[in-house]
């Protein structure tokens, strides 16, 4: 930690704690994303502080005793800082951009509260926000028949268009949350048939209907992990031509090796096998596989299908 | 030694923030605990870096004299009007997104920015709780190296330089980050190039470094920008007539409308009309395999054979395997 972040949370703990005496040093450490400790080293250095003179009236005054042994706080005497400093430019864009994306991803009065929570800021602080979010979230209506499932714990039948698999499916599922990682939103969900949670993209369900039933007790959903592509059964190396460099862009690789002529060799988890036989179809000679021998036999055999049915129809 | 150092610095803003008048330097040498008993030249060094510390802190510290006519010594001041945060009011559903809001930023440089902002609203009397909206989580992230650095010289208006694709040095001043797709772009002006470009941040290699002052530039507003945006989507340039297999190709049939075939399709496919991206197309309808047959336009359907035929060249040599097999 440096002097600088420490100072910063001293000009803003000071007022804090003047307008909440007694506060519990749990609920302040917790606020401030502190130790219990570190926050009483912050009012040690703190009851050294206060206006020049050095006489004990000028310092600010806290019950040490009272901090250490009951774990309440009572600061006093230091009305020159009532209020708290202004916002630093990236702080306000910081929390300008977390808006936006709250507001993306919500509906009615939370999504309004999110917009004017954010034109107060803007105001308050004349920074405006600099990022552009781009979430796909599917249909407004779709979000808020899931949102209002989730409240009143109702259990759903989503259509649902699975991408790696190319086919819609019907999950009866306990809704439990509505997660955003990046730009893309998805539903976080205790599938029936799987009696597990799984993880439906938001803008691939097509159509959600309530099945007149209550949902049943999961526990809490789990987050979303980084790259949770990563629940994978195998792995893939591929051997990518300059041209097909982009996948890495859009697939979290797990290592990448790029050669002087700008092909990269690139090994992947592989969550679904038929994630790999479409990407394989996709790339067709921009990609070879390097290892397992064998894997790229799937995608070849549905080719081969292909071009069959295609000869069939038009000779 | 730290916690020295950060006694000096917090007294001294209540100093500067509690006179009225500038503060002259040797008074200031003279109160401040931490000063005292310094020598000439580390009371210098000790004050000017305090000062820098402030600033960089956003602690409006200003230089200037009461005295109109014997100016030579300045004196230092904070004016409360700069340094504190203006009143500001929050309803219940405000606040409570204001906690959601909180817990957005994934990456620790801008979640703490966050953080530092949350304690500034709740020392102004904001009580952000979000566990009525526990339902929601949304998260922000950047994996790319380039977004630290790019985001704050965004923040602060300078000028940034970074290696892009096969190392070219590019210059630009950095306007707006853009995310979507699971990637970040950033649209900034191109000094060489004296135009607005957008950069894929995947594709910044190496060390993105600032060049000049802060408060460079002043971005155009986003009314003015919003035209670059649109070069991000593909366009559907591209009529054409599929036959998609009964509940396949869900991405496909979602934007099209279906319609009659003209020739008699195998069992279980029915015809669609849409539009494609041209350029996009063939990798596209090749992705799909067997379940999606190319109807019109006949340049398409040979395209799409050319790739498959690429498909079977590149992988049928080998025995069929499943992913996660062992040999």
């Amino acid at each position: 930690m440096t002097s600088q972040e420490q100072v910063a949370r001293l000009l803003a703990m000071v007022p804090y704690l003047q307008a909440h005496p007694g506060i519990g040093v749990a609920e302040v450490a917790a606020d401030y994303g502190i130790t219990r400790r570190q926050l009483l080293a912050d009012l040690n250095v703190l009851w050294m502080c206060g206006l020049p003179g050095g006489l004990p009236d000028d310092l600010i005054e806290i019950d040490m005793d009272a901090a250490e042994s009951e774990g309440v706080i009572h600061l006093s005497n230091a009305d020159y800082l009532s209020r708290p400093m202004r916002f630093t430019p990236d702080e306000a864009v910081a929390l300008l951009v977390a808006l936006q994306a709250v507001a993306e991803m919500t509906t009615g009065p939370v999504r309004e509260a999110a917009r004017s929570a954010a034109r107060k800021l803007s105001e308050a602080t004349g920074q405006q926000d600099l990022v552009w979010l781009s979430v796909s979230t599917g249909d407004e209506r779709i979000r808020e028949t899931l949102a209002s499932a989730i409240d009143r714990r109702q259990r759903v039948r989503l259509t649902y268009d699975g991408a790696a698999r190319g086919v819609t499916s019907y999950p009866e599922v306990d809704p439990a949350e509505i997660q955003m990682r990046d730009s893309i939103a998805y539903l976080q969900a205790w599938s029936l048939e799987r009696q597990d949670w799984r993880t439906y993209r938001l803008d691939r369900i097509v159509d959600v209907a309530l099945t007149g039933q209550s949902a049943d007790k999961h526990g809490s959903a789990p987050e979303l992990p980084e790259g949770w592509f990563d629940q994978s059964n195998g792995e893939v190396t591929l051997e990518l031509a300059a041209s097909a460099t982009w996948v890495v862009d859009y697939y979290p690789a797990r290592e990448i090796q790029n050669h002087p002529d700008g092909s990269a060799t690139v090994r992947f988890a592989v969550a679904d096998p038929a994630w790999l036989d479409s990407l394989l179809l996709r790339l067709g000679d921009q990609a070879r596989v390097r290892s397992p021998e064998g894997v790229g036999s799937a995608a070849a055999a549905a080719a081969r299908e292909a071009i069959e049915r295609t000869e069939t129809l038009f000779g | 030694m730290a916690a020295r150092k950060t006694e000096r610095l917090v007294n001294l803003t209540i100093l500067l923030l509690s006179s009225r008048r500038f503060v002259p330097r040797e008074k200031i040498r003279e109160t401040v605990e931490g000063y005292r008993g310094l020598g000439d030249e580390s009371f210098n060094r000790a004050f000017e870096r305090d000062k820098d510390e402030l600033r960089a802190m956003g602690i409006p510290v200003e230089t200037g004299s009461d005295e109109r006519f014997f100016d030579d010594e300045p004196g230092y001041r904070i004016v409360r009007t700069d340094f504190e945060l203006p009143p500001i009011e929050f309803t219940g559903e405000e606040a409570m997104v204001l906690g959601l809001a909180a817990t957005v930023w994934q990456q620790a440089s801008v979640a703490d920015q966050t953080s530092h902002a949350l304690a500034k609203l709740r020392a102004a009397g904001v009580d952000p709780d979000p566990s009525r909206l526990r339902a929601l989580a949304p998260r922000l992230s950047a994996r790319e190296a380039a977004f630290d650095p790019l985001w704050q010289a965004m923040i602060d208006r300078q000028t940034a330089q970074f290696d892009y694709k096969s190392g070219q040095r590019r210059t630009v001043q950095p306007w707006r980050l853009v995310l979507r797709n699971n990637s970040t772009y950033l649209l900034a002006f191109d000094c060489d190039r004296q135009a607005p470009r957008m950069f894929k941040l995947s594709r910044i290699s190496g060390t993105v470094s600032t060049i000049g002052r802060p408060g460079a530039f002043v971005p155009p507003d986003d009314a003015a920008l919003s035209g670059h945006v649109d070069a991000l989507i593909p366009k559907s340039d591209l009529e054409v007539v599929l036959a998609i297999r009964t509940e396949r190709a869900p991405a496909l049939r979602r934007r099209a409308e279906q319609v009659a075939s003209s020739i008699e399709l195998p069992a279980g496919f029915e015809a669609y009309r849409l539009q494609l991206n041209a350029a996009n197309a063939v990798a596209e309808i090749a992705s799909h395999g067997a379940d999606v047959i190319v109807l019109e336009p006949a340049g398409l359907r040979a395209g799409v054979l050319d790739q498959l035929r690429e498909v079977v060249a590149a992988h049928a040599d080998t025995p069929l395997r499943a992913v996660g097999e062992q040999p």
